[in-house]
This record gives C-alpha cells, sequence and structure tokens, in this order.
C-alpha cells in the first residue's frame, strides 16, 4: 500500500521483506522502525519516502537454529518476555531498561542498532553475545559482526538500499550467565553515562571464559580484551578483586560532556564492570 | 491518505498526510482530545493510548501505523456515568493534581494492570518468576514513562494499588 498524494510524501507499509526491498532499490526511503530514536513528530525526519517495517512478520521475534536469531522488528517488550538461555540474561535485563514500557513496546533492536548511540543499551548486551548483524538489499543478503557494523558514533556499514533483518547469536556464545548494569543520572528515562554487560563461563570454580563490552565511554561500545584476559582462569571468589581501572580504560577513550567527566566515566565503568561480573555469577 | 482506524470500538475514516501521528490525528483529526500531548518526544507518556491493549506513546506512532489494530483513548476506558476501575480510584484517592498527565497515566495504569495479570516481571521485580506483589517500587519501576510535573505521585500509586485490589476481588 503506498501513497503518493499531491502534497505528500509516500508512505509504504509492505507485508514481505521482498516488498521492502524492492522498494529500496527503486529509491531511497527513510527507514521507520518503532520510530522511538526518529520521533515522528519531529516532521521533517520524515520528510521523502517512507518504508514502515512493522507490519513484516519474518522480521519479528527469536528463532533458534544454528544459534539464535533475533529478527531486526523484534520490540525489547518482546526480547523481555522471550524464554531466553541465561546467556541471554544481559539482554533481557537490559530490554526491560530502555525507557519507559511505553518506548518498550514500540522500539525495536534493529532500531537501536541502526541508530547507533554510543548510549544505545542494546549493544553492550550484544557485544558480549558476539552478535553477528544481517543486512538484505537488492545486491542480496550479508552478515556483518557487530563490531564491524557499528563505525562511529551514529554511523553503521549499512547501505541506504540495505534493511537489517535480524541479529544472529553464534552457538558458542550462548553458554554462560550474564548480567547487565547502567548508569545514568536518574534512575528513569535518561542517557545512559555508562553501561556494562559481562557473560561468564564458569568451570569447576574457575572463570574458562569472560566476555565484557563497555557503552557510553567511547564513540562506539567496546570489549574489554584485557580486562577479560584478567579474568580468564580466575577462581570465581577472585573474580571481583582482578577487574582493574587500568584494563577497563585501556579500550575507552570515554568523552567530557554534561552527563560526565572523562575520569567519572573510568570510575564509574570499572565499578559497573565489578557489579555486572558479580552479577554474572550470582 | 485515506485511512481507517479502530477507535474504542468504532471504524473512524480519516484524510491525513502520512506524517501525521497518531496523537495529532486523534485531536486535531477526531476530536478526541482526553488523549494529551506533553512533550511529542516520547518523554512525559501523557500522550499514551493502548494498540491492541498494549500501551504506546501517541507522539512516536504515526496513524498509518495504526491501522488494523484496535486504538483505545482514554474515552473509551470509561465515561462520567460508567467509570472504569482506575477512573474511579483515581477520583477516590486525588490521583492528580492538574489533571493534564491523567488520561496517560490511566491508560498505562490499565494496560499495566493487564501486564501484571499475564505475569510479566519488570526491573524492579526480586524474583522473575513472580508473583509480584504491587510495592510502591514496583509501580514506580513500571509506570516510569508516565511523569506528572505536579508531583501527585503518592496519591497516583495508592488510587493503582487499590484499583489493583478491586480487581484481585472480582
Ligand atoms: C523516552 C525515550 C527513552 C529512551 N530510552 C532509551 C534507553 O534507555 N536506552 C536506549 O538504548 N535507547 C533509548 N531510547 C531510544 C530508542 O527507544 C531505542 O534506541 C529503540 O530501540 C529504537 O528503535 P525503533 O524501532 O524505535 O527505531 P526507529 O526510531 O524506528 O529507527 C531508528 C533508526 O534506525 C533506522 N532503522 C530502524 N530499523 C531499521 C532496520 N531494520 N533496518 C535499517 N534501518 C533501520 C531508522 O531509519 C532510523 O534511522 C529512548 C527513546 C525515548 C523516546
Ligand atoms: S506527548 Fe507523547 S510522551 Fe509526551
Ligand atoms: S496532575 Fe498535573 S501533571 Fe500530573
Amino acid at each position: 500500500m503506498t501513497d503518493t498524494g499531491e502534497d505528500m510524501r509516500s508512505y509504504a507499509r509492505p507485508q514481505t521483506l521482498d516488498e521492502a526491498i524492492g522498494l529500496l532499490a527503486q529509491g531511497q526511503h527513510r527507514i521507520l522502525a518503532g520510530g522511538t530514536d526518529l520521533y515522528p513528530s519531529a516532521g521533517m525526519q520524515l520528510d521523502g519516502d517512507v518504508l514502515d517495517l512493522t507490519a513484516i512478520p519474518a522480521l519479528s521475534g527469536v528463532t533458534h537454529g544454528a544459534g539464535l536469531r533475533i529478527g531486526a522488528c523484534t520490540t525489547w517488550t518482546a526480547i523481555a518476555e522471550a524464554d531466553l538461555p541465561p546467556a541471554l540474561r544481559c539482554l533481557q535485563q537490559a530490554a526491560r531498561q530502555v525507557g519507559g514500557r511505553q518506548v518498550q513496546n514500540a522500539g525495536t533492536i534493529g532500531g537501536n542498532l541502526c541508530n547507533a548511540s554510543p548510549a544505545a543499551d542494546g549493544v553492550p548486551p550484544l557485544l558480549a553475545l558476539d552478535a553477528v548483524v544481517e543486512l538484505s538489499g537488492p545486491g542480496g543478503t550479508r552478515q556483518v559482526p557487530l563490531t564491524h557494523f557499528l563505525t562511529g558514533p551514529r554511523q553503521t556499514l549499512r547501505a541506504t538500499d540495505e534493511v537489517l533483518t535480524a541479529v544472529i547469536l553464534p552457538d558458542a556464545a550462548l553458554y554462560g550467565q550474564s548480567s547487565f548494569e547502567k548508569l545514568g543520572a536518574r534512575a528513569y528515562l535518561v542517557i545512559s553515562i555508562a553501561m556494562v554487560a559481562a557473560r561468564i563461563q564458569v568451570t569447576n570454580g574457575q572463570i574458562t571464559k569472560a566476555a565484557i563490552a563497555v557503552g557510553a565511554c567511547s564513540g562506539v561500545a567496546q570489549r574489554l580484551p584485557a580486562a577479560e584476559a584478567a579474568l580468564t582462569g580466575a577462581p570465581v571468589a577472585e573474580a571481583a578483586a582482578r577487574v582493574r581501572a587500568a584494563d577497563v580504560a585501556t579500550a575507552l577513550s570515554p568523552i567530557d560532556d554534561v552527563r560526565a567527566s572523562a575520569s567519572y566515566r573510568i570510575v564509574a565503568a570499572t565499578e559497573l564492570v565489578r557489579r555486572a561480573v558479580t552479577g554474572a555469577l550470582a | 491518505m485515506q485511512i481507517s482506524l479502530d477507535i474504542n470500538g468504532s471504524l473512524r475514516d480519516v484524510y491525513l498526510d502520512p506524517r501525521t501521528t497518531l496523537l495529532d490525528a486523534l485531536r486535531s483529526h477526531l476530536g478526541l482530545t482526553g488523549t494529551k500531548k506533553g512533550c511529542d518526544h516520547g518523554q512525559c507518556g501523557a500522550c499514551t493510548v493502548l494498540l491492541d491493549g498494549r500501551r504506546v506513546n501517541a507522539c512516536l506512532t504515526l496513524a498509518c501505523m495504526a491501522q488494523g489494530a484496535k486504538v483505545t483513548t482514554i474515552e473509551g476506558l470509561g465515561s462520567s456515568d460508567a467509570l472504569s476501575p482506575l477512573q474511579a480510584q483515581f477520583l477516590n484517592h486525588d490521583g492528580f493534581q492538574c489533571g493534564f498527565c491523567t488520561p496517560g497515566q490511566i491508560c498505562s495504569a490499565t494496560a499495566m494492570l493487564e501486564e501484571l495479570a499475564a505475569g510479566w516481571p519488570s526491573h524492579a521485580s526480586t524474583d522473575l518468576e513472580g508473583p509480584f506483589p504491587l510495592s510502591h517500587a514496583e509501580i514506580a519501576e513500571r509506570m516510569s514513562g508516565n511523569l506528572c510535573r505536579c508531583a501527585a505521585y503518592s496519591n497516583i500509586v495508592d488510587a493503582i494499588q487499590n484499583a489493583a485490589k478491586d480487581g484481585d476481588a472480582k
């Protein structure tokens, strides 16, 4: 259903991905999912042709197969309510903290990634889960690791004629337990100062694998290889003590802004890493 | 463009620019001014309506996106002769000062009590399996998308707690 009245922009709400890609091949469209980052009320954002993805059933929901596939238009509410392995607890905890319930009912994981805010709450959990994104366009479908997909603040590798169709979590990343911690100036409806996701695997009381990612402390959220290495092999009881500010800081490049100073962000991120690691081990 | 919306159980045809938000469609095109515009940016919750029973911010939803869904606004929840349980309890407990946020609070709380009945935990729930006693902290967390500039929060919480009790008693 496309409408092209005189003064009006076209608005399309296709039911299939093929139709959506066909429209993108014909010319540039502004893609719309939950609309919670686009602010439809800001009018100008939606000048031009709009392609609404929310009526395409194949883009919503979580499916198990080779790994776990989360459709790009899956809402935060659907992620929070899904029955998922403990490794994904960090993602579900983040889902329950994206804005209020009204925002969680509309906002999607794909919108969060394509908007590519440094403070996007979905990113650290997905980095800790080794996520790969799937992009489909007229030229076909490709998969890109999330670390490559996000190229800078509000910048991604997505071509203008591509739809982000799914986030894929490889089988190997579905092990262990995880936790998410977020710090804002207030409890609700604020942009995060720092947020952390940690996924930990333990065998016989020893950490065998640690995946830790920090957001809002660099242009793009980062994994913390030094902190992960320091935890690997540690007895569970020593985990918190092995989290050192220096290991956290090396991976990050925090900015001074109205929300917090760079040095405060490092102190905060280190404490959040400690809490997330402890939370994952609980 | 011409669209047809199912609002409070009746089908309404309306001709609008596709960029029109559901909020503007309700208020300016359909004469349903119970739904309020506070921020127009998803932050205050004054525009909360139910889409197929789920609460959303009407200011972040395009009217065309609501086609095919059942839209419920404050006007559809009850009337002055037949108040919904939440509407009645907001009156009993003075759950407002100026009243501007109230329609959004009541629509939001209506969906919130349904979520609770369906066993959905919140970020504040200590046990994800439930049950979820409606403590002050649970209500504050679950209603965090609705601000009240008059800070009538304590009375809003009382109203919701009592409406939940009415529901349990039934
Ligand atoms: C009050 C409020 C509070 C918020 N709080 C938080 C918070 O705590 N944490 C947080 O991370 N975010 C927060 N947000 C931001 C937002 O809700 C999330 O980022 C949400 O996940 C965005 O998803 P969406 O579907 O609404 O995106 P949309 O607004 O529909 O789209 C966002 C961008 O991505 C593009 N896009 C969307 N889907 C696709 C796709 N499948 N393929 C290609 N391009 C696509 C759009 O063109 C647009 O540029 C908040 C927003 C509001 C209004
Ligand atoms: S008017 Fe929609 S949330 Fe404020
Ligand atoms: S009663 Fe005035 S804003 Fe809530």
